[in-house]
């Protein structure tokens, strides 16, 4: 049994033979191509034991290593992309050797032949919407009558702090509820103009204390993580109306990354990859 | 924060002129948890990804540690060198994250983390009922 065994970053089809000599892989080695089935797999060389299963995930917990892999996976899946339409593997796919690759790709010709084709010329963008709770402009805002005032006389500070904070609440539910109504209709906006769109989860992760409550310490939300896969002759169109969408209500704040190869649609038009 | 195609206050104009290098967390977001998935020969198990990505911010928020570790990936990732006041909070914060959720995936790797590690820290802050002992007037 080899020392190696081969690591896959993407799938496509023919590759221009420059198209990887500026790249190296996850474990610093060059990076080539195996055919078969009219596909190209792009891959590389890997130690067999520091890859294998054991070690490889004690690796990817420490996370500098992580982010060093993943640096070097999405490297070298931009490259092909740049390059030829292709379809980007999950981080960690690794086989035995270049044949198990070439069988693999006689399995699944069907699928990865049909989807290359649906993301021929389009390329992913990613599309990030924050809403400030506090800026947004929400209707029904006012804050009750102040307690101590003529009319709160009668009750006592208990009940007086209990409803302002009950109204304060329900403020800020109302503000919440309208930062995510933004975000749905942003996404769905944008996914008309785009070839598809999928939605990932918020980046803004919940910490202790702020686990059920997003927006309770921090006033930004992140309201929208989309992708959306865009034809290069839209994405004028496609970028004005994210920036109008955004600029339309305040207190939202618009991020837009790319061109991403198509990590979001790699599963194809029907997956949810 | 840069933002490869942010738009331009002035000119209108938003294409993006070039492409800059992706944040971090776009690009795990992606790779660990997009893209392609086939059962290849060896079989690697994922830690969570939001596991992960904790432990990553934490990495980040130790500026001082991965320093010596000769890691210095951040000063070219805009999104992380631009929030360094934040970092000594973020730190004590994320600490307390991965200590819920390291017994969890311990137990069941890659799957869902017990409730007891979901909910162990929980503070509840600013409720109604918690108040109430402290304001005894409430008729």
């Amino acid at each position: 049994m080899s020392g190696y065994a081969t690591w896959v970053y993407a799938v496509t089809r023919d590759l221009r033979p420059d198209a990887l000599s500026e790249v190296a892989g996850v474990a610093g080695e060059p990076v080539r191509t195996v055919t078969g089935h009219g596909l190209t797999a792009v891959i590389g060389s890997v130690d067999a034991e520091q890859f294998g299963e054991e070690g490889f995930e004690r690796r990817l917990a420490d996370p500098a290593e992580l982010a060093a892999i993943a640096r070097a996976h999405h490297g070298v899946v931009e490259a092909v992309s740049a390059a030829q339409a292709a379809l980007p593997l999950r981080l960690a796919t690794v086989y035995r050797d270049d044949d198990r690759v070439r069988d693999m790709l006689g399995q699944r010709r069907g699928d990865f032949a049909a989807t290359l084709t649906w993301l021929a010329g389009r390329a992913e963008y990613g599309v990030k919407v924050w809403a400030d709770l506090q800026e947004l402009s929400v209707t029904g805002d006012e804050p009750p009558a102040a307690a101590g005032g003529p009319s709160g006389s009668r009750q006592g500070a208990g009940a007086a702090y209990l409803s302002r904070r009950r109204a304060q609440l329900s403020a800020r539910d109302r503000r919440r509820q309208a930062a995510a109504e933004g975000g749905a209709a942003i996404h769905t906006a944008l996914s008309a103009l785009a070839a598809a769109g999928r939605q990932h989860p918020p980046q803004d992760i919940p910490l202790p204390g702020d686990h059920d409550r997003p927006g309770d310490g921090q006033p930004e939300l992140m309201v929208l993580n989309g992708a959306y896969l865009v034809e290069p002759g839209s994405l004028p169109q496609f970028s004005h109306a994210a920036q109008s969408a955004v600029s339309a209500r305040p207190g939202f704040r618009l991020e837009l990354t790319g061109p991403w190869p198509p990590y979001s649609f790699a599963g194809g038009p029907e997956g949810t990859a | 924060m840069t933002q490869p195609w942010s738009p331009a206050p002035a000119s209108g104009t938003a294409v993006p002129a070039r492409r800059e290098p992706a944040n971090l967390a776009d690009i795990l977001e992606r790779v660990l948890d997009k893209g392609i998935v086939i059962a290849g020969d060896i079989r690697v198990n994922l830690l969570d990804v939001e596991l992960l990505t904790i432990r990553l911010r934490l990495l980040i928020a130790s500026v001082d540690r991965a320093k010596e570790m000769g890691i210095d990936w951040w000063e070219h990732d805009p999104t992380l060198s631009s929030s360094a006041h934040d970092l000594a909070d973020e730190n004590r914060r994320l600490r307390e994250r991965i200590g819920e959720l390291e017994p969890g995936h311990e137990h069941k790797p890659g799957g869902e983390l017990p409730a007891s590690a979901r909910n162990g820290h929980r503070v509840p802050r600013d409720e109604p009922a918690v108040r109430v002992g402290a304001f005894p007037d409430e008729r």
